[in-house]
């Protein structure tokens, strides 16, 4: 196995020289690697991927920086090719006015001694005995010498760091800017940690996450619930910016896919859903409410009302009890005094000891909720429990909010329903872990606007704070997707793995995408530098380093790539499989 | 090889040999040309002519302040004037045992040696040998029209080398020049200046 990889090795070799771009003249692992460019600066890209091999080690790293400099000032600002002779003005410049590059080291792989040599036998041999550590990529921790060569990577390179396109669990995103080689994702691990896809608006965000999705899906990693706020995932679409025909996830994989509507008859897009989202009353507990006190302008004293509801109602009939009751409702005395009326909130209120104005204002300010017709007392079918089993099951749910697109609406169905499968996927890891039943799907929850659910004031009341947190281990992760990440709460930032983001012009948000990566002040830059559109920069723990890549796009052609991809289309059998017939 | 003898030496150091000529011999260098001395059978000593001095003989004087003269006056003067006219020449290299080094001399030549002009091979050979070291004795004169000299020589030398089919010795020459000069601006801009003038280049 050493000696295929060593001749992979020397083959790649044996293309360097043609990609050489320069030498090492200084830095360091603090302030970066200082390299004097040896082509033209319009061959070399901030973000270029570049390999340094030296010694037994291949080191690599990203361009960060591209600087003009020259021996002398002087030289920089006299135009000499004005009062010189053209040869002698080029042979000037050639030596007196140079381009350094910064290079943000990030990776080292141990190579060996030179093949043919004793030492690389000795080396090898090693290797074979398990005496020494095979090679593999670590994060950079010393550095190469002055005059090491420096390369622009390959495509070769970019796979060995990357992954190959022909493996089952990479999929491609993009292509390197300067190269056009394609830049694979490791979906298995992509999936095992929560992540987030972020950009300014028209960046491209929901193109990205449709591309990611249709990976996720075709490749069969996880089953995915998607919280469509904007109705963009499920069905086709129209693009704003082109005006073409966007596939939406139900057109293009079918029945693997389940367009859900939010309420009985809702539509979107004119058309109809797989099933209606209706939620019982039952379901609803209090917390379920609290974490809509912005929304509805709730007042200190809810909890208490809220408590002293489910108190006297239990938790299942409080929220029907408490909507049935009439707010102000009177009744005359016999002797002609006014007194709350029996079903008045106030004649409960007084019978629980909970202040009457905090329970009648309570009750007015939830009127919104009582009257959504998506929340009856009796649905027709439990479909809350019909979305966590087709997950279960391996289907993916594209939950559309149809004209229910309030952020009202958006919190609290999402919040309940991310609840139960908190509740569900815990249960059914456990049981895995106890009784060795079957392991559970992963599952990875795309929240859209994620800021509204994640923002420093809610996320420790949504369930969403806990899966970025904890849910890892129960096969639950989430994929935020954002314009706004500065937002979101930095807790929440912080378990992200995999950051995605496409151009950012907000400095906070820039701050917010970076925080806790290492090298993030020499990222920033090259975050700034994204075009607007198309050009997303990976991050984290997904990907082996940072790199900004030319996103694919999301048309026909990706289609045909999918579907004659490695891994193909999952085939009707196994779909019927899969759901268990 | 037709030997072209140029004068003798009157005084010399390691770095500047000085050589007295008739004005017979005067037409025969040129600034920057390469010249050469033998002290010994197996060591030659190299260097580049940068100036040519022609002193005051005393006669000269006093033949100034007379208003008409005679055509045969001032070739009598010229010719069989006691006051030889100087050369002065740089010691860039030397040659021992065959091998020729861009250094200077281990020892100065004595008194009346005499100075040879080295021919387009000799040229071709000298400076193609090393990495031109020698650039850097002509560079470090202070009291030298250095700029001047350089542009000369690499006149001079670029001719030799084309003779030889080498079309692109003086661009390297240059770049070396451009190195060894690069953290001068003023320096270098002279004598890319002077190389302007001698229209070598395009």
């Amino acid at each position: 196995m050493i000696e295929k990889k060593r001749t992979d090795e020397t083959n790649e070799f044996v293309s360097q020289d043609v990609r050489k771009i320069g030498y090492i003249v200084g830095g360091g692992l603090q302030e970066n690697l200082k390299a004097r460019l040896i082509v033209s600066a319009s061959q070399v890209q901030e973000g270029s991927f570049v390999m340094i091999p030296s010694g037994n080690w291949v080191y690599y790293g990203l361009v960060t920086n591209i600087q003009l400099g020259a021996t002398d000032p002087r030289f920089a600002d006299e135009e000499s090719e004005l009062r010189l002779p053209s040869d002698l003005a080029s042979w000037l410049h050639g030596q007196t006015l140079y381009t350094n590059l910064e290079i943000l080291p990030v990776l080292m792989l141990e190579r060996g001694p030179a093949p043919e040599t004793a030492e690389y036998q000795t080396w090898a041999q090693e290797i074979e005995d398990r005496s020494r550590s095979e090679p593999h990529l670590m994060p950079v921790k010393t550095i190469p010498p002055h005059h090491a060569d420096v390369y622009l990577a390959g495509e070769g390179e970019i796979a060995e760091i990357f992954g190959k396109p022909t493996r089952e669990e990479n999929f491609v995103l993009g292509y390197t800017r300067e190269g056009e080689h394609p830049v694979c994702l490791d979906l298995d691990r992509f999936v095992q940690r929560s992540a987030g896809i972020f950009g300014a608006t028209g960046s491209g965000k929901s193109f990205l996450t449709r591309i990611i999705l249709a990976g996720l899906i075709q490749r069969n990693r996880a089953s995915l619930l998607v919280f469509d706020m904007h109705n963009e995932y499920g069905f086709d679409d129209i693009a704003s910016d082109s005006g073409s025909k966007v596939s939406g996830l139900r057109t293009l994989f079918q029945t693997r896919v389940r367009v859900v509507g939010l309420g009985a008859g809702n539509t979107i897009r004119g058309a109809a859903p797989d099933f209606n989202l209706e939620i019982a009353m039952k379901d609803i507990c209090a917390v379920d409410i609290e974490l809509l006190s912005a929304e509805l302008n709730l007042k200190e004293t809810t909890s208490t009302t809220l408590e002293a509801l489910v108190s006297s109602f239990g938790v299942e009939n409080w929220y029907n009890e408490f909507r049935e009751m009439e707010n102000g409702a009177m009744m005359e005395t016999e002797d002609g005094k006014k007194v709350p009326a029996p079903q008045s909130v106030a004649a409960w209120a007084n019978r629980a000891g909970v202040n009457v104005m905090a329970a009648e204002g309570l009750h007015s300010k939830m009127s919104p909720l009582f009257h959504r017709n998506y929340i009856l007392e009796n649905p027709a079918s439990d479909s809350i429990n019909e979305i966590v089993t087709m997950l279960q099951q391996g289907q993916h749910v594209v939950l559309s909010f149809g004209d229910y697109d309030r952020d009202l609406d958006y919190l609290f169905v999402t919040n309940l329903l991310t609840r139960r499968i908190r509740e569900v996927w815990e249960a059914q890891t456990n049981q895995y872990r106890t009784k060795k039943s079957n392991e559970p799907r992963p599952l990875v929850i795309v929240v859209e606007e994620a800021h509204k659910l994640l923002n420093r004031q809610m996320a420790s009341q949504t369930t969403f704070n806990t899966i970025a947190r904890e849910m890892r281990k129960y096969y639950v992760t989430l994929l935020i997707v954002d314009q706004r990440p500065s937002q979101i709460y930095d807790e929440v930032m912080s378990q992200l793995g995999t950051r995605i983001s496409g151009w950012l012009g907000d400095d906070d948000d820039i701050r917010a995408v970076l925080a806790g990566l290492a090298g993030r002040e020499t990222l920033r830059g090259m975050l700034t530098h994204l075009q607007p559109k198309e050009e997303v920069l990976l991050l984290g723990w997904g990907v082996p380093m940072p790199i900004p890549i030319r996103s694919r796009r999301y048309d026909q052609r990706f289609w045909e790539d999918l579907k004659e991809g490695k891994a193909g289309l999952q085939s009707e059998k196994q779909t019927i499989s899969d759901l268990g017939f | 090889m037709n030997q072209i003898q140029i004068g003798r030496l009157l005084s010399a150091t390691t770095r500047q040999l000085v050589v007295g000529c008739q004005v017979s011999q005067i037409d025969l260098p040129a600034i920057g040309s390469l010249v050469r001395i033998n002290p010994q059978v197996d060591y030659a000593i190299y260097g580049l002519v940068y100036d040519l001095y022609i002193a005051d003989d005393g006669l000269v004087r006093q033949l100034a302040t007379v208003g008409e003269m005679d055509e045969k006056v001032i070739a009598d003067h010229r010719l069989n004037r006691s006051v030889p006219i100087e050369i002065r020449v740089l010691s860039v290299g030397y040659k021992m045992a065959g091998q020729i080094y861009h250094l200077l001399p281990p020892k100065p030549p004595l008194g009346l040696e005499i100075l040879w002009l080295c021919s387009d091979e000799e040229i071709v050979e000298f400076t193609n040998s090393g990495r031109y070291g020698y650039l850097r004795h002509i560079l470090r004169e202070q009291d030298v029209a250095v700029e001047e000299v350089l542009a000369a020589h690499i006149k001079l030398a670029d001719n030799a080398h084309r003779q030889k089919g080498e079309a692109d010795w003086s661009h390297k020459a240059v770049q070396e020049v451009i190195v060894l000069l690069r953290d001068d601006y003023a320096a270098l801009t002279r004598v890319l200046q002077s190389l302007a003038d001698s229209q070598i280049f395009s």
